[in-house]
């Protein structure tokens, strides 16, 4: 009987926390442009840069010296590639490269005056491509076309070398084995499909990072008197009850918000979703708890309401590099593996990743599923505690 | 007090803020050089090496793996593991053990060798786009290879030379100039925009944070004083210790980068110098202007937060501007860092003179002159307002 009414105490403390909080939090401006705000607003903002996906048309300049019916099928042939346009024919070197200097070109397709004489010859024809290495999409975008024109161009002259008798023959002799190119996830190689989904995760645990910290720092402006309960009651069941009604709080928010840009920001900008409702649902409620703690845990090292922005913002690319996103995850040095683990996003992006980009199921994310929930238990501990340590402080005041 | 002496006070006072609270020369030296660290040890290989791919090889004759073996031994491919069939493979790939992985078809030996044009398959994952297109880059080497390898065959059979050969497989070279970055490397294209950008989002800040928090602890009425009332004055010395400081930590990241790593830099030293210096104090009077434009701390940080984080997409490197929405590329311009990138990338990577980038030094030069429109206002903020939480 005792321990039944202390059970119905605890539960009572939590919902009362809870909707304390929430009031608090409805009240701090501050507070509300983390939790609202930004995990609304963000991926928003973020979805419209990487909204057009691929880089097209990328302007080069032409040097041709070569001025022959050869040379000009290559330049019709790059100029008609999707990624490439010819924007300029210039005179010589020179010039072409004062127009990579005032950022009309991005490279420099250089044709020498020997290229249709040695193809005559039957020698190697050699084409010059200058690439302006400051921007990686259009290095590729421009020496990508230019092989593809090369490899064309060469299986014609091939053809007419031969003088097969049949398009099968041709076909057979120029390219005796066969291949197809399967990109088999993120199929148009787009950049929003690539990076936002890491992106998209890794607010969630920014925002929570923000706000949970804005909240303790102006706790703790305030010597942590709210959280001195009554004077006779267990000050580790006060702990208790404070760290679940407050998590339970932000759990309330920041379901929603996972839901927005897990299921909804993906839809609105048509970005690749292959998510099953039930394993997203599964594997994010250990990511969403670990932030939340995390944050909890981490909000100890702010000292004033404003400073958790100077520890917190800068760390968005680090974390996201950390994921392997950009940089694979197979190639990250070992002692950035090990500091990457104490993040909950490391692990939620990577399998969400796989989740939304490439259909993965529960099973197939065990490694960070099973992470993710260690971070739970790790993290619940290190919050009680800090929880623990401001009821004390706060019964001081 | 005289001006000089007043000058020496304050700039005494700013300098003791500095050193007594951790928090600026955490977030001002150590932090931004964290990073700098941070990245430059991430990308060390340059590009990636030895990727984990896998193979389906259901011919399994002296040939496929004669390519599996080749395929290995490339730069950025490594085969980890064989399936039996496609499905496997695929599967694998969604646990994130493997990139990507080459399918051989039965009988694909018998069908090259009778010219049947047998069809191999290359399956790669762009989920990472960096592992996606080298090893997409590789495999299709490979495939070529194993035309060429039957083509040239054939030809030696027939009697032809080997420049005969080789002049008949590819009619057409390309020369690639990978201008400024010949190794293509990843850790000299990110790592030089990733330290700058961060630097200037803790300039951002600590501007804000050091000019709000003057209000917030009510120090400022004393510090306002001490300059006998005169703003601007007091903004300058309050400004010019945290310039010096940043300066010392972009020399830092300089040093690092382009000293000790050997970062091509063929711009020279006083473009970056001239480059550094212009785009610090340039974010410094961007954040001063924001604070004046919204004197209150909290705001004022977070806005300088959005357009810190903005930074990294808006600069340009990774994703170009020319290709997002024409309002975005309007919007770049108010980017401080989009400027520093364009003068970077023209006169410190790629050697052009400064004259190139002129409109992007005059619009980093208007960031450094924005506080003028806001210091009227600055005043009566910091004379009339409070601290607003």
């Amino acid at each position: 009987m005792n321990s039944d009414t202390s059970h119905k105490q605890v539960s009572f403390t939590f919902l009362t926390i809870m909707f304390q909080e929430l009031k608090a939090i409805l009240k701090d401006e501050g507070v509300l442009l983390f939790f609202l705000f930004l995990p609304i607003g963000y991926p928003l903002l973020y979805s419209w840069i990487y909204n057009n996906e691929v880089v097209r048309e990328v302007p080069v300049a032409l040097v041709d010296n070569s001025h022959s019916s050869l040379s000009r099928t290559f330049v019709e042939k790059l100029d008609a590639s999707p990624d490439v346009c010819v924007a300029y024919k210039c005179a010589d070197m020179l010039e072409a490269q004062s127009l990579i200097g005032h950022s009309k070109a991005y490279g420099i397709i250089y044709i020498p005056a020997d290229f249709d004489r040695n193809i005559g010859r039957l020698q190697q024809a050699h084409v010059s491509v200058y690439c302006d290495m400051s921007y990686m999409l259009t290095y590729k975008a421009i020496f990508g076309a230019a092989t593809a024109v090369a490899l064309d161009m060469g299986a014609d002259i091939q053809k007419k070398l031969l003088g097969n008798k049949t398009d099968r023959e041709d076909q057979i002799s120029t390219s005796p084995l066969a291949y197809e190119e399967v990109p088999i996830f993120n199929t148009t190689s787009g950049y929003g499909n690539f990076i936002l989904p890491g992106v998209l995760v890794l607010i969630i645990q920014q925002a929570i990072l923000l706000g949970v910290g804005m909240i303790a720092g102006t706790e703790r402006e305030k010597g942590f008197a709210n959280y001195a309960g009554k004077k006779d009651g267990s000050k580790l069941m006060q702990a208790i009850g404070m760290l679940g009604g407050k998590a339970m709080a932000y759990a309330l928010i920041f379901s929603v918000m996972l839901a927005w840009i897990t299921l909804a920001v993906p839809h609105i900008f048509g970005f690749v979703s292959m998510v099953h409702g039930k394993d997203l649902f599964l594997f994010l409620t250990p990511y969403l708890l670990a932030c939340i703690f995390f944050a909890i845990t981490f909000s100890e090292m702010v000292r004033y309401r404003e400073s958790v922005m100077l520890i917190v913002v800068f760390t968005s690319v680090p974390l996201l590099f950390m994921s392997g996103v950009s940089w694979p995850q197979s190639n990250i040095p070992a002692v950035w593996q090990g500091v990457a683990t104490l993040f909950p996003s490391s692990f939620g992006i990577r399998g969400f990743l796989r989740m939304s980009s490439m259909g993965a199921l529960l099973p197939d994310v065990a490694t960070e599923f099973k992470a993710l929930w260690i971070q739970v238990a790790v993290y619940a501990s290190t919050a009680l505690f800090v929880v623990w340590r401001r009821v004390k402080m706060g019964c001081n005041v | 007090m005289e001006q000089p002496n007043k000058i020496t006070a304050l700039l005494k006072r700013e300098a003791g803020i500095l050193l007594h609270h951790p928090i600026y020369i955490i977030c001002m030296v150590v932090l931004p050089t964290l990073v700098t660290l941070f990245f430059t040890s991430l990308m060390n290989e340059g590009q990636p090496t030895d990727m984990p791919i896998g193979i389906v090889d259901n011919d399994n004759t002296a040939v496929t793996r004669k390519l599996t073996r080749m395929i290995d031994g490339f730069q950025s491919s490594h085969v980890v593991a064989h399936y039996p069939t496609i499905d496997d493979a695929r599967k694998s790939i969604q646990r994130n053990e493997i990139y990507g992985f080459i399918y051989f078809p039965e009988h694909m030996t018998q069908d090259l060798l009778s010219a049947r044009q047998p069809k191999m398959s290359i399956y790669y994952s762009n989920v990472s786009l960096t592992a996606g297109a080298l090893l997409y880059k590789e495999m299709k080497t490979l495939c070529s290879l194993g035309s060429a390898a039957v083509g040239q065959s054939t030809l030696l059979a027939k009697g032809a030379t080997k420049e005969q050969t080789t002049a008949f497989l590819q009619p057409i070279t390309l020369d690639a100039h990978n201008v400024g970055n010949p190794w293509v490397s990843y850790n000299i294209y990110l790592s030089t925009m990733m330290m700058p950008t961060c630097l200037l989002l803790f300039v951002f800040l600590m501007t804000a944070y050091s000019l709000g928090t003057e209000i917030k602890f009510g120090t400022h009425k004393e510090w306002l004083q001490m300059a006998g009332n005169n703003f601007a004055l007091a903004l300058f010395t309050k400004l010019l210790p945290q310039t010096i400081v940043f300066l010392f930590t972009m020399a830092v990241g300089v040093v690092y980068m382009f000293g000790v790593l050997h970062f091509p830099a063929p711009g020279g030293l006083l473009h970056i110098i001239f480059l550094c210096t212009l785009s610090v104090i340039a974010a410094q009077g961007f954040a001063v202007f924001m604070f004046g434009l919204i004197p209150s701390l909290r705001m004022a940080m977070s806005m300088c937060s959005l357009w810190g984080v903005l930074s990294f997409s808006l600069i340009g490197t990774t994703y170009p501007i020319f290709a997002m929405d024409a309002p975005l590329q309007a919007i770049t311009w108010l980017f401080p860092i989009r400027h520093y990138y364009i003068i970077y990338q023209l006169c410190v990577f790629n050697d052009y003179p400064l004259t190139d980038a002129t409109p992007a030094i005059i619009a980093l030069m208007c960031f450094a002159i924005l506080p003028a429109f806001v210091i009227r206002r600055m005043k009566k903020a910091f004379y009339e307002f409070g601290y607003q939480p």
